[in-house]
């Protein structure tokens, strides 16, 4: 557990929706480096507390750090160019673009020149384009290039939302259940993807899949009804016996 | 009493009853938009079919309030085909649906052109009692006019607020397709809340053509002022859009003392936009859909 | 990439017949040609509102309106020279869509359409009502001066010099939009199209963009109502009417929306149609609302649009 150089920390954050708490009191930190794994039954405020950290919603009460600046409150697009992006639980990209295009309004976004915006030829920018390309052949969509995002298959629209969230290229990746509704060839790919990113970024993963998670994560934070009720190393979460108590004793440690 | 004053009042009283209409009108607004999701832009013009069928239909029944309970019957015969044919097709298309709207609006003010006329026309006061308030003869009618509304508005808060249809009604405006889910027929509350809201349009015009001129143009200063009622209150906020009726064409009204329509539909406007600055989503504006 | 290869064609294709039309017409065709010219302007930058940013106004007359006065007012009142004018309609055109757009563009879609609705139907009232500064219904005539003071035979009251002078801006905006389209900027605007909240999360400030969308469909609307002006030699209240607002989206749907050049099709048929129907039909808004009903069920993204399909710019 790195405990030095918090990447991102979020302290006490809590969202309330008129009478209901979605998310209450939560505390975590992530290091440079980290996967951390958010696990919890549905409904838990998982996608909620991505809502938050990500800028949609401004927090009731508490705090949230990116590389030691306070984010808390700041507009989506703003903590995005500071480094943090995310993926969409449902599928969320741009139907009408080509795989190619989808990706590149990302990267666009953070490798933006002065004076292009207007008047240049969007497929001439050459840094832009060569990035493009290098995350579609990444992701392993580079064949697909020139197909309508609307088209692809769905677990290629999975694959194609991280690509689009790398897009930025963000210092903290979120993704919220990358491999729900896939196949498990496709879910391995990803998987696969998702370790070879962790040695560029640090990675918060919402994620059912028990096996996922402790393939790839270093730490646990377990939420229920919206409150932190264990945080640590998988280890220590797989001995903890509230959280087999709710997952019914489907994590195991080997 | 000055003089002023007395003008003032008078202002101010002519200003609340216009506004009890256009709060009918502004309503019904409201509810084709909470539970439809359209912005009907021919609203306006079914106030200005009501207001045309009054004035032919007072003469031939010769009874004001039978006017009052035929003209909703046949504007429930024409909103119904409108909604089913044109508007249904293209439901979850919002934009396409509203410029379907203006299609109707242009049908329906053409229509009225070829057959009513291009000219403004009074008609008789259905009640010809006045009142002498503070030395001044007052049109009964307008007290009628007043009470009439309250009513219809009292009566329409019973039926969504106390009947089961009305929370059914209640129930599409939150959440169209949770109601479906909970098995209300969705077709059956869609026609039903497009006549509600056409009928009260019209109505407004059944109750307005006595204090105005009937033209087959009048819709469309109407349909401005509610839709800067129904901004103002909040789109699909219905006791939002009764105040904002009141307090609107109570201003108006008042302003008329100093300035003409144009200006003091400005200031209005004005009032709007300082509003939305504040508020994007009017004063008791509800998250849409 | 073939279907967008299409749309552009069909523009490039117009444009040389429209060049040459220009010497080949009888003079009645010609002025109708001239019209269909100066509304697809209008069109073009309302696409960039509607097609490519999904921002369904209801207010252009505003911009084509002012666009017109900021024109006629200037050779009138403060004799400026043509091009001159043309600059202060563009101006006028600007700041219109500039200030209306901070107010509009944050708003949610329904309340956009209305209160971009109220805020012309209010111009229209204004404008009514001034007739000190409009001339109100009757409007303002004036005498234009020509292009270049020195080269007098450079006048737009000679038809050609007006056809062509028209053609030269249609020509530029075309070619400037397509530009524009092409660049950073018009992906971003089919980003923000396609799913604004996406686009947000990828770093853009999406109100900012919009409002850039905005602007620039008015500073064309106002283009657009300068060069009618001049063209007429002459601006009413009327141009402000909820007429002018709605003919840009008729002309869109039918055309196509979000393929920039599609509107043209469009404005060549609701021109046609309005310029041979008005003449026997007194009712034509009839036939206009029926017209409008009978596009919608025809496609909803327009003929063109339709025909090229779903495709990519």
């Amino acid at each position: 557990m790195t405990e030095n150089g918090n990447l991102l920390e979020v302290a006490g954050v809590s969202m309330h929706f008129g009478g209901l708490t979605a998310v209450d009191e939560v505390s975590y930190k992530i290091g440079a480096g980290e996967v951390r794994g958010i696990i919890g039954p549905n409904g838990a405020g998982k996608t909620t507390l991505f809502n938050v950290i990500t800028g949609e919603f401004k927090p009731s009460s508490g705090k949230i750090y990116l590389k030691g600046e306070d984010i808390t409150g700041l507009a989506p697009h703003r903590i995005c160019q500071k480094g943090m992006s995310r993926t969409f639980q449902l599928t969320y990209v741009f139907p009408e673009m080509t795989v190619y295009q989808c990706v590149w309004v990302g990267v666009y976004s953070k490798a933006r020149r002065a004076g292009t915006l207007f008047f240049a030829r969007a497929d001439r920018l050459k840094e832009v384009a060569d990035k493009t390309m290098e995350l579609c052949r990444l992701v392993g969509l580079e064949d697909k290039r020139d197909e309508l995002a609307s088209n692809l298959s769905y677990g290629d629209q999975k694959v194609l939302e991280i690509a689009m969230a790398l897009s930025t290229d963000p210092v903290l990746l979120l993704l919220d259940e990358p491999t729900q509704g896939v196949g498990p060839k496709e879910a391995d790919s990803i998987v696969q993807l998702i370790e070879l990113l962790s040695r560029r970024m640090s990675i918060l993963l919402i994620e059912h899949n028990i096996d996922i998670i402790l393939r790839v994560c270093h730490n646990l934070t377990v939420l229920s009804n919206g409150r932190v009720i264990a945080d640590g190393s998988c280890e220590e979460i797989g001995r903890n016996e509230e959280v087999q108590r709710i997952y019914l004793g489907e994590i195991t440690c080997s | 009493m000055p003089e002023w004053l007395l003008n003032v009042l008078f202002l101010l009283m002519n200003g609340l009853i216009w506004g009890l209409i256009i709060a009918l009108i502004a309503l019904g607004l409201s509810l084709i938009f909470g539970v439809m999701g359209i912005v009907n832009m021919a609203h306006g013009d079914f106030y200005m079919v009501g207001a045309v069928l009054a004035f032919y239909l007072f003469p031939l029944l010769g009874n004001f309030w039978l006017a009052l309970l035929v003209v909703p019957l046949i504007i429930a015969v024409i909103a119904a085909p409108i909604e089913r044919f044109v508007l249904r097709p293209y439901e979850g298309h919002h934009a396409v649906t509203m410029i379907a709207t203006v299609g109707i609006s242009f049908i329906l003010q053409q229509a009225a052109l070829a057959t009513y006329g291009g000219i403004p026309k009074k008609m008789p006061d259905p009640w010809e009692v006045t009142f002498n308030l503070f030395g001044v003869s007052y049109p009964g009618y307008r007290f009628l006019i007043a009470g009439i509304s309250v009513v219809i508005l009292a009566a329409i808060w019973i039926f969504l607020y106390r009947t089961s249809y009305g929370v059914l009604i209640r129930a599409s405006i939150q959440d169209q397709d949770m109601a479906a889910a909970m098995g209300i027929d969705v077709n059956k509350v869609l026609v039903g809340t497009f006549v509600l809201g056409s009928v009260l349009a019209a109505t407004g015009g059944v109750l307005a053509a006595p204090i105005t001129q009937v033209f087959y143009l009048m819709g469309n200063d109407v349909a401005l002022l509610a839709f800067i009622v129904v901004i103002i209150g909040g789109l699909g906020s219905l006791g939002g859009t009764l105040v904002a009726a009141l307090s609107l064409c109570s201003l108006e009204g008042v302003l008329s003392a100093v300035l003409n329509p144009t200006q003091s539909k400005a200031a209005i406007f004005v009032v709007m936009i300082i509003i939305l600055m504040i508020r994007p989503r009017g004063l008791f504006g509800e998250p849409e859909h | 990439m073939e279907r967008k290869g299409m749309v552009a064609r069909f523009a490039l294709t117009s444009l040389v017949v429209l060049a040459i039309l220009g010497v080949v017409l009888p003079s009645g065709a010609r002025s109708l040609v001239v019209q269909i010219m100066i509304f697809s302007i209008f069109a073009m930058g309302y696409d960039i509102c509607l097609g490519y940013t999904n921002q369904c106004s209801l207010g252009h007359s505003m911009f084509f309106g002012a666009g017109a006065y900021g024109a006629i007012l200037s050779v009138m009142s403060f004799k400026l020279g043509l091009i001159p004018a043309l600059g202060v309609a563009l101006l006028v055109g600007f700041l219109f869509s500039f200030l209306l757009g901070l107010i509009c563009v944050r708003l949610s879609e329904a309340y956009f359409v209305i209160v971009t609705a109220i805020i012309s139907a209010v111009f229209h009232l204004l404008a009514m009502d001034m007739t000190w500064l409009t001339g109100g219904d009757d409007g303002l005539s004036a005498t234009i001066p020509p292009i270049s003071r020195s080269i007098s035979q450079l006048s737009l009251y000679n038809p050609y010099v007006n056809y062509y002078f028209v053609f030269f801006f249609l020509l530029v905006s075309y070619l400037v939009l397509k530009r524009m389209i092409g660049a950073p900027l018009g992906r971003i605007f089919i980003s923000i199209r396609e799913n604004p909240r996406r686009a947000h999360f990828l770093g853009y400030n999406v109100t900012r963009y919009k409002l850039v969308a905005f602007v620039l469909s008015g500073v064309f609307g106002a283009l657009s109502g300068a060069l009618y002006a001049m063209t007429l030699r002459y601006a009413s209240a009327d141009y402000f009417s909820f007429y002018w607002s709605v003919l840009p989206i008729v002309w869109c749907l039918i055309g196509g929306t979000g393929t920039l050049a599609g509107c043209w099709i469009g404005v060549a048929l609701m021109s046609l149609f309005q310029y041979y129907v008005s003449a026997w039909f007194t009712h034509y808004l009839l036939l206009f609302g029926i017209l409008i009903l009978i596009i919608l069920k025809v496609s909803r993204r327009g003929m063109l649009g339709y025909l090229v399909g779903r495709g990519t710019r």
